[in-house]
């Protein structure tokens, strides 16, 4: 059972735009696509609109090159090329929800010269650490919402929002459950399969994602793998969604027990805390959450928090990887390589394209697992 | 009249004969180290082999990457320099006169550039420090494949597989051909994927200046069918390859040398 | 040469010494600071730094990107830094200014305007930046974290621009969003520095940053004579004051003395360039270690008048009724009180042109095309600047945006701050191919 839902996941995955096309017909509503896990999707789903997140297809963007100066990230230029090249045609609206300069331009490059119908942009604050983020969000949220509003021609009331923030976090809390049994020295899923369950609710409906999960979740204890779990390893870094390099790093003896970035925990570690105002409400959970390194400062609060998952989930070592040209993840690499090393857990960095050389890095992450084990571990 | 035109590039010297606008002659020789003494030589032998001598040459002019170093000496004391961009244009407007975009790939450069109807250059875009989308990298993969420069193209040509390769830096695409030689995948695959690779570069620099037809491919690398088949899928568009693509810009030098 | 080249006069800029002096000043001030009794501060160019006046007038500050622009001027030592920088495992696909900075601190040099490097760099007493990229805040935050390995702790704040580019009229929770930010910021100086708070003093080093502007925009206006009476290379020296200090009363009266000196010379016809034929604008920073570029274009007879960058980084302008781009003039009235202060500044740095394009590139295609129009410019020379993102932002979308308004576009890539990453040989070639293409020959060989 957990082996079809797992199918499941990555059946979703591999056919993600046929499977928003036959939502779109089934249920007559609209699907809208994000860039950057800071759109708050609750909004979304409070007016019955699919948020689905764009990426890319690791294929090397050639045509976006008159919009996007090569110099930034593969991903912003993936994603762009995705829409230009007509995968994304039954999207019937974009939001970026304000991160990274690389997916601005994304976005408006999207918005510039793919016909779509609505286009939002959320500014969402840097300063997190502010006590005045909250407040000014929550303003920010408002104007989104009406936006929404006016496009679709119906008003969102409070049990709309709390329908969306409901299936949100009740999305989060199943996935945190399924983490937990990463905890065991012999974890009940790969790091791949974890991928690939956080990746296909980024691009389904939630319910149905909750669904598979709850059922899921009553099968995991019982699950045995048919393989050693091999040295105990954690990824963090930019945006990865490279299923080859998980499932070739994972075939070397290794297993991915946790990760940080946001196609995975950083997406859905922390839940939306109730209270009357509901936009302040979701507010509050985009200004607290586990931030992405662009909006983490002056303190390294997603550094202490990537140490604490290693210990929790008592990684070994850390691949830290970077997508070129992604400076906030970049910047971070030496006081992140420090903080994990000063607990025990050594990282070895790797630079991340839009393609990845596995030849090369073949021989460094074995190298790094002989370091981390010893030799005779591996034989 | 006769006219000369002299294009020192990278790797290649080609010189074209013109006697009242038609071709008359071509030659093309290695440049090597002494860049002068094989494109002095080569200039006199193209004569040569035409009946001619250097004061049967009314007009001259020169192009290319060592275009300076050669201009003002004898015996080819040309009476101009000008730029490959201009006299590609030149050349691909003459060839086909109904000319919009012309792709220049030569050992070391990749040149896209846009042309008005009079075949004078409205836009040019010239690759930026890497050579991923040029010749010279043809060759190194030959090598490492072990088959020769002039089989590389038909062999890619067998190939059905798509094997994504990092386009960005040949430095980059190298290592991940040494990746798919050691994972044993079959050379046709690996040739496949190192001209998709090129093609990529090279449609990605000119989609910067946009592709309007007809798009006319010149310079050496358009003589290899490997490299033709994905840039026309790239671009989606069809190209036009005139004969004799690599002399092109020299042709582009000795047109612009009859109107001086 | 053609002896149809018109040969205008030209002589250098009088006030060059004195933009010379106050730069140098500058960073020696800085280094010195504390031999004064004062205090040191660090942050970006961007940065609120009329509110540190508040705290006295021995406060002294070195702005993170000039610095890294002075550093880049000096290869040699850009190596250095650059070296040090990755072997401290940064990846070198960061911000180039940054990767300067940074450099230094990890060396512990600190190089003055002259290119002297003097040993030990000085650690600032607090860092008060701004947000408005994806490494600002973090820079700092790096330099923070360097400079406890060495046993410093250095208070840091940070202020969150990032609401979007004020189009009229502006959203009031987005401005008050930052001035409470800035009001929180002041009662954190005073913490952090153990000093009384003088509101008269914001209200000055405001009006004064206001002042600086309008007035940098008025000096880029007289740009549109012909011929040009300065050229962007020298502008570089000039508009540099005020990203060091466009609070400072010393930087206004700089500027009213240059606003003469240069409408002197526009009625006398003196030229920045003597063979002025073909007019250019250029666009994000220069490659600094590479400003010859701008002499090998006079080869050509052309000049650079300036930049959306040059003009719109210091400078504030706005759109008028007619259509035309032009200086935005001074607020009615001058702030008397602390919250009128910050509210003017906010909204007057919310309007700063090169804020625009962080946000929307047709606003920024849209500046551009004036300045091409209204400069009387004939083509528009585009860095695709790979050490600066912010710069660079949607710098393709602005070049297919010129080319629809059928301006020539030359677009070049490099690195302002990172030597290793320009070619000049080549560009030039491409230049030369590209001047050729406008039917521009060199005057001489």
């Amino acid at each position: 059972m957990v082996e079809e839902i797992l199918e499941k996941f990555r059946e979703w995955i591999d056919n993600r735009h046929e499977y928003a096309k036959t939502w779109k017909e089934r249920t007559g509503n609209k699907v809208v696509g994000y860039f950057c896990t800071y759109v708050p999707e609750e909004v979304l789903y409070a007016a019955n609109i699919l948020p689905v997140r764009i990426l890319g297809s690791h294929e090397p963007p050639t045509i976006t090159e008159p919009y996007i100066f090569a110099m930034y990230c593969h991903l912003c230029r993936d994603c762009l090329a995705q829409g230009l090249k007509g995968r994304f045609s039954y999207l019937d609206g974009i939001v970026e929800g304000q991160s990274c300069l690389h997916l601005r331009q994304a976005f408006n490059a999207w918005r510039l010269h793919i016909p779509i119908d609505y286009a939002h942009y959320i500014h969402v604050p840097h300063g997190v650490q502010t006590p005045r983020a909250v407040p000014y969000l929550t303003q920010e949220i408002a104007k989104f919402k009406q936006s929404i509003e006016k496009w679709t021609g119906k008003t969102i009331t409070n049990e709309d929002l709390d329908r969306g923030i409901n299936v949100l976090n009740r999305n989060r809390d199943l996935m945190r459950k399924v983490y937990e049994y990463r905890k065991l020295d012999n974890p009940k899923i790969t790091g791949l399969e974890a991928m690939e369950m956080v990746l296909s609710s980024q691009m389904v409906d939630k319910e149905e994602h909750n669904k598979l999960l709850e059922q899921m979740l009553e099968e995991l204890p019982y699950r045995k793998l048919d393989r050693e779990p091999g040295v105990r390893l954690m990824i963090v870094g930019s945006e990865d969604d490279d299923r080859v390099f998980m499932k070739n790093v994972e075939n070397l003896g290794a297993t991915f027990v946790i990760d940080e970035h946001c196609t995975g925990s950083r997406y859905f570690w922390t839940d939306i805390e109730p209270r009357e105002d509901r936009l302040m409400a979701v507010a509050s959970r985009y200004v607290y959450r586990v931030p992405c390194p662009s909006k983490d400062w002056p303190e390294f609060t997603r550094i202490k928090h990537a140490v604490n998952l290693a210990e929790q989930f008592k990684a070994q070592g850390a691949l830290v990887i970077q997508n070129k040209f992604c400076d906030p993840h970049g910047i971070e690499i030496p006081p992140l390589r420090e903080a994990l090393r000063s607990v025990g857990v050594h990282t070895y960095p790797l630079e991340f394209d839009v393609t990845v050389p596995w030849g090369q890095f073949r021989t460094r992450v074995e190298a790094f697992l002989e370091t981390l084990t010893g030799l005779e571990e591996l034989f | 009249m006769i006219a000369a035109g002299v294009d020192v590039g990278a790797k290649f010297v080609k010189v074209v004969i013109l006697s009242d606008g038609k071709v008359l002659g071509r030659a093309k020789a290695p440049v090597g180290f002494d860049v002068w003494r094989s494109s002095s030589d080569l200039f006199e032998n193209a004569l040569k082999s035409a009946g001619l001598s250097r004061r049967d040459v009314g007009k001259g002019v020169v192009t290319g990457m060592g275009r300076k170093t050669i201009r003002l000496r004898p015996p080819i004391n040309a009476d101009e320099a000008v730029s490959e961009v201009i006299a590609d244009a030149a050349g691909a407007f003459q060839l086909v006169p109904t000319v919009k975009t012309v792709i220049d790939v030569g050992a070391e450069e990749g040149r896209g550039i846009k042309v008005d109807q009079g075949g004078k250059v409205k836009d040019f875009v010239i690759n930026e420090r890497c050579a991923a989308g040029a010749g010279t990298f043809v060759e190194a993969m030959a090598r490492a494949l072990e088959v020769s420069v002039e089989d590389m193209g038909p062999l890619a040509l067998k190939s059905t597989k798509t094997i994504p390769m990092n386009a960005q830096c040949c430095v980059f695409a190298e290592s991940e051909v040494v990746t798919l030689i050691h994972s044993k995948v079959a050379k046709e695959d690996v040739a496949k994927a190192i001209h998709d690779a090129i093609a990529s570069r090279i449609s990605s620099m000119v989609l910067r200046v946009g592709v309007e037809r007809d798009v006319v491919l010149i310079g050496g690398v358009a003589l290899n069918p490997g490299f033709v088949v994905p840039l026309k899928r790239e671009l989606r568009v069809d190209v036009i390859l005139p004969e004799y693509p690599e002399f092109v810009s020299a042709l582009g030098a000795a047109l612009i040398a009859t109107n001086i | 040469m053609s002896e149809e080249t018109k040969e205008y006069p030209t002589e250098p800029l009088k006030c060059w010494d004195e933009a010379k002096n106050l730069r140098r000043n500058y960073y020696e001030d800085y280094l010195t600071a504390h031999e004064k009794g004062g205090l040191r501060w660090a942050g970006g160019a961007w940065t609120f730094s009329a509110v540190l006046a508040g705290l006295g007038e021995d406060v002294y500050g070195i702005t993170s990107e000039p610095y890294g622009a002075t550093i880049a001027f000096f290869k040699d030592f850009a190596a250095q830094c650059h070296d040090a920088t990755e072997a401290a495992g940064f990846p070198r696909t960061l911000c180039a200014y940054m990767r300067n900075y940074w450099g230094s601190i990890l060396l512990d040099k600190y190089i003055l305007a002259d290119g002297t490097i003097v040993n030990g760099f000085p650690t600032p007493d607090f860092i008060w930046q701004d947000h408005i990229c994806c490494s600002h805040a973090k820079w700092y935050q790096v330099v923070k974290w360097l400079e406890r390995k060495k046993g410093k702790e250095v208070p840091m704040y940070c202020v969150d621009v990032s609401v979007g580019y004020a189009l009229e009229p502006v959203e009031e929770y987005k401005v008050n969003y930052i001035v409470q930010q800035l009001s929180d910021g002041i009662d954190w100086l005073e913490k952090a520095t153990g000093r009384r708070y003088d509101d008269k003093l914001l209200c000055e080093a405001v009006w004064n940053e206001i002042k600086t502007s309008s007035l940098w925009a008025k000096i880029c206006a007289l740009n549109q004579a012909v011929p040009a009476p300065i050229d962007e290379k020298s502008m570089y020296s000039l508009y540099v004051i005020g990203t060091l200090m466009k609070h400072k009363p010393e930087c206004v009266a700089f500027y009213e003395r240059l606003k003469e000196e240069i409408k002197d010379r526009i009625r006398r016809g003196i030229a920045a360039v003597p063979y002025e034929r073909f007019r250019v604008i250029t666009d994000t920073q220069p490659p600094w270690g590479f400003l010859k570029i701008f002499r090998e274009m006079e080869k050509y007879g052309a000049v650079s008048l300036g930049s959306l960058y040059t003009f719109g980084l210091i400078g504030t302008w706005e759109y008028r009724r007619d259509g035309t781009w032009a200086p935005k003039p001074l607020p009615p009235k001058k702030p008397k009180t602390r919250e009128e202060a910050l509210w003017a500044m906010v909204k007057w740095t919310l309007n700063k042109p090169e804020w625009a394009h962080f946000y929307q590139p047709e606003l920024k295609t849209k500046m551009m095309t004036s300045i091409v129009k209204q400069w009387n410019v004939d083509a528009v020379l585009l860095h695709y600047n790979r050490g600066c993102e912010g710069l660079s932002l949607h710098i393709a979308e602005n070049r297919l945006g010129l080319l629809e308004a059928g301006i020539p576009v030359f677009p070049f890539e490099g690195n302002m701050g990172d030597e290793r990453e320009f070619d000049f040989t080549g560009t030039m070639a491409r230049l030369a191919a590209f001047f050729e293409s406008m039917s521009l020959k060199k005057l001489k060989e």
